[in-house]
């Protein structure tokens, strides 16, 4: 499998509604793995998923998945699976006919689609009873995974979900989080777009930044952290002598803040020199004066760049 | 990043031919709509008058029972004038019914945005237009054509003298002429339907997208001292289309007198317009920005 057909590809991209900008000049790669498209409400992100599920069609540049071409629309629509943000279905349908009709609307056999189904509902967890029940009586929680299930069943080879956490409880969210890595870690492309950045944070390979229908970053989340300059580092160092370490970073000029932790036991440091500052804390491990016991970095991570970037509060974007 | 073991499998069974999905939506669609109670009542008083023609045409080709019942009248003769009367009736109905299904298959998936998913399948903005189409025409048949030439064809059995090939022309005008309405019908369902999302309104739409030019066509006609103005009135533009396709005698006495290109230019062009906003309105976008 080469590059060209193991990614989805987006090449210099515009999509515009009449005079309404929806994405301007998007050249992007996604590669295997989970990515999320992180932004406000408006930056573009439905309109890039809805490119690369090819429900619309750029104004400008070319979108590929996986080397396909929606023109291709038998394979192409076969390769990817979409789980909308809105909560709507074809009106009158059991969860199992939604997923049924679905498959066969992607060309399986009856037989073939019926033995998808159940293992499509069985993955998200929905049981049999509530699957022949009609979504009309269905709560949140499992309208979002009759949708998902949807998306999964066919066996797409690139996953696309729109806001797939919304409405679902701490533990449905566990478990929609655990299968989306375990699709990940498969091969998957998995594609997510949320405004819950702690919890898709820990699972997300890359981030995509977007605003204003402009790309602003994409990468690695710690790689992305690193690239953003202009903001003092945060990191947590926990140790005996919180109050001692402080005194000797504020020695060095690229020390901008010290802010001890609530339990006494660390303390929140803000460089602007990150390399540098690793190395004076070598220096003072070395020294013995402070016994240091777990150094993390505490802002890269996808909230603190959704808010140093494009400057709000990424969990009520 | 994470270390991707490959080991994901996309589907690779076989698949059914690309031309046979709209077909999944029309299934789907004839569920749809006559899962409805009131589908069912209205295609049952749909073929209410079926029922009283069988027994006219049965009166009419039993010499005792027609002597009985109307003294040898020639008021039940089985001919052309009569199938005329039975098509316009049911294609009527037709209408009645179409007001009532189209929005069902239609307006529902718009008021729940529901194209976005249907259309990230193999499936295009055309397939399902034409699987909602299948599935609203194959509705309409059941009390447009199928019933006409069950008629026909009983007609032919109960003559006492052979009739059905001295009459063929009566058989193919009861189908072209159901076959062109329920055409047009649809059309004008699913294109009304799309433009209004809440069903009870789009209901309301279709008698007047079909009555309202009628009016302004009538008034058009009358100040003008012309007659292309009842150009814009459907009812008399079908009723002059099905007396010349099965042959009946001219019904408007040579008031009307369309000529027959225009007639067929008039269903073109609305069938057209229909179709112009099926295109504008069947998109899978869900939101401008988002």
């Amino acid at each position: 499998m080469n590059a060209m057909t193991d990614t989805i590809r987006f090449e210099n991209v515009s999509k515009f509604y009449g005079e309404v900008l929806g994405v301007n000049r998007i050249t992007l790669t996604m590669s295997p793995g989970i990515t999320t498209l992180v932004g406000p409400n408006g930056s573009g992100k439905t309109t890039l998923m809805n490119l690369m599920t090819g429900l619309v069609q750029p104004s400008r540049g070319t979108v590929s998945v996986l080397g396909l071409k929606p023109s291709n629309a038998t394979e192409f629509f076969c390769n990817v699976g979409y789980c909308a943000q809105f909560d709507s279905f074809p009106r009158g349908l059991t969860g199992f006919q939604f997923v049924l009709d679905s498959l066969m609307l992607f060309g399986m056999s009856e037989e073939d689609a019926h033995g998808l189904a159940a293992e499509a509902l069985e993955r998200v967890q929905l049981d049999a009873a509530a699957a022949h029940r009609n979504i009309a009586g269905y709560s949140k929680g499992m309208r979002q995974k009759i949708r998902l299930a949807q998306a999964i069943a066919h066996h797409p080879r690139v996953l696309v979900l729109d806001e797939p956490l919304n409405g679902l409880d701490p533990m449905a969210r566990a478990e929609s989080l655990s299968l989306f890595q375990e699709l990940g870690r498969q091969g998957m492309h998995v594609v997510i777009s949320s405004h819950i950045l702690d919890e898709v944070d820990r699972i997300s390979d890359r981030v995509v930044l977007i605003t204003g229908g402009y790309l602003i970053a994409q990468g690695n989340i710690h790689e992305v952290r690193q690239e953003v300059r202009d903001k003092p580092m945060q990191l947590l160092i926990r140790c005996d002598k919180p109050d001692l370490l402080a005194s000797k970073m504020f020695a060095v000029n690229h020390c901008v803040e010290a802010r001890l932790h609530a339990d006494g036991g660390g303390i929140f440091l803000r460089t602007g020199d990150v390399d540098q500052f690793y190395r004076i804390l070598n220096e003072i491990a070395i020294e013995g004066a402070v016994k240091i016991e777990a150094v993390a970095p505490f802002d890269d991570n996808a909230n603190a760049i959704y808010q140093y970037l494009i400057g709000s509060d990424g969990s009520t974007a | 990043m994470s270390v991707f073991q490959h080991d994901y499998r996309p589907y690779e069974g076989p698949t059914t031919a690309l031309w046979t999905r709209p077909l999944v939506l029309a299934r789907y669609g004839l569920a749809e709509a006559w899962g409805s109670k009131i589908t069912v009542g209205l295609a049952v008083l749909a073929l209410l008058p079926c029922i009283v023609d069988l027994v006219l045409m049965y009166l009419a080709n039993n010499p005792a029972a027609k002597m009985l019942v109307v003294g040898g009248s020639k008021v039940l003769e089985i001919n052309e004038r009569f199938f005329f009367g039975v098509l316009e009736t049911q294609c009527w109905f037709a209408l009645v019914l179409a007001a009532w299904i189209a929005p069902r298959l239609v307006s529902f998936d718009l008021g729940d945005n529901a194209l976005p998913i249907l259309l990230s399948h193999p499936v295009s903005r055309f397939g399902y237009v034409l699987g909602k189409f299948i599935a609203l025409t194959l509705s309409l048949s059941y009390v447009t054509w199928i019933p006409l030439l069950i008629l026909f064809v009983y007609q032919s059995y109960a003559s006492p003298v052979p009739w059905a090939m001295g009459h063929l022309g009566i058989a193919f005008g009861l189908f072209a002429g159901a076959a062109v309405w329920i055409v047009v019908l649809s059309l004008i369902g699913l294109a009304v339907s799309s433009w209004v999302k809440w069903r009870v309104i789009a209901t309301g739409a279709m008698f007047a997208v079909i009555f309202v030019p009628a009016g302004i066509g009538g008034i058009a006609s009358a100040i003008l001292r012309t007659k292309w103005g009842l150009l814009l009135n459907v009812p008399v533009v079908m009723s002059e289309l099905w007396q010349r396709l099965i042959g009946a005698p001219d019904v408007f006495r040579g008031k009307v007198d369309l000529p027959n290109a225009a007639i067929v230019g008039v269903l073109i062009a609305a069938s057209l317009m229909c179709i112009a906003v099926l295109n504008a309105r069947i998109r899978a976008r869900e939101v401008v920005r988002g």
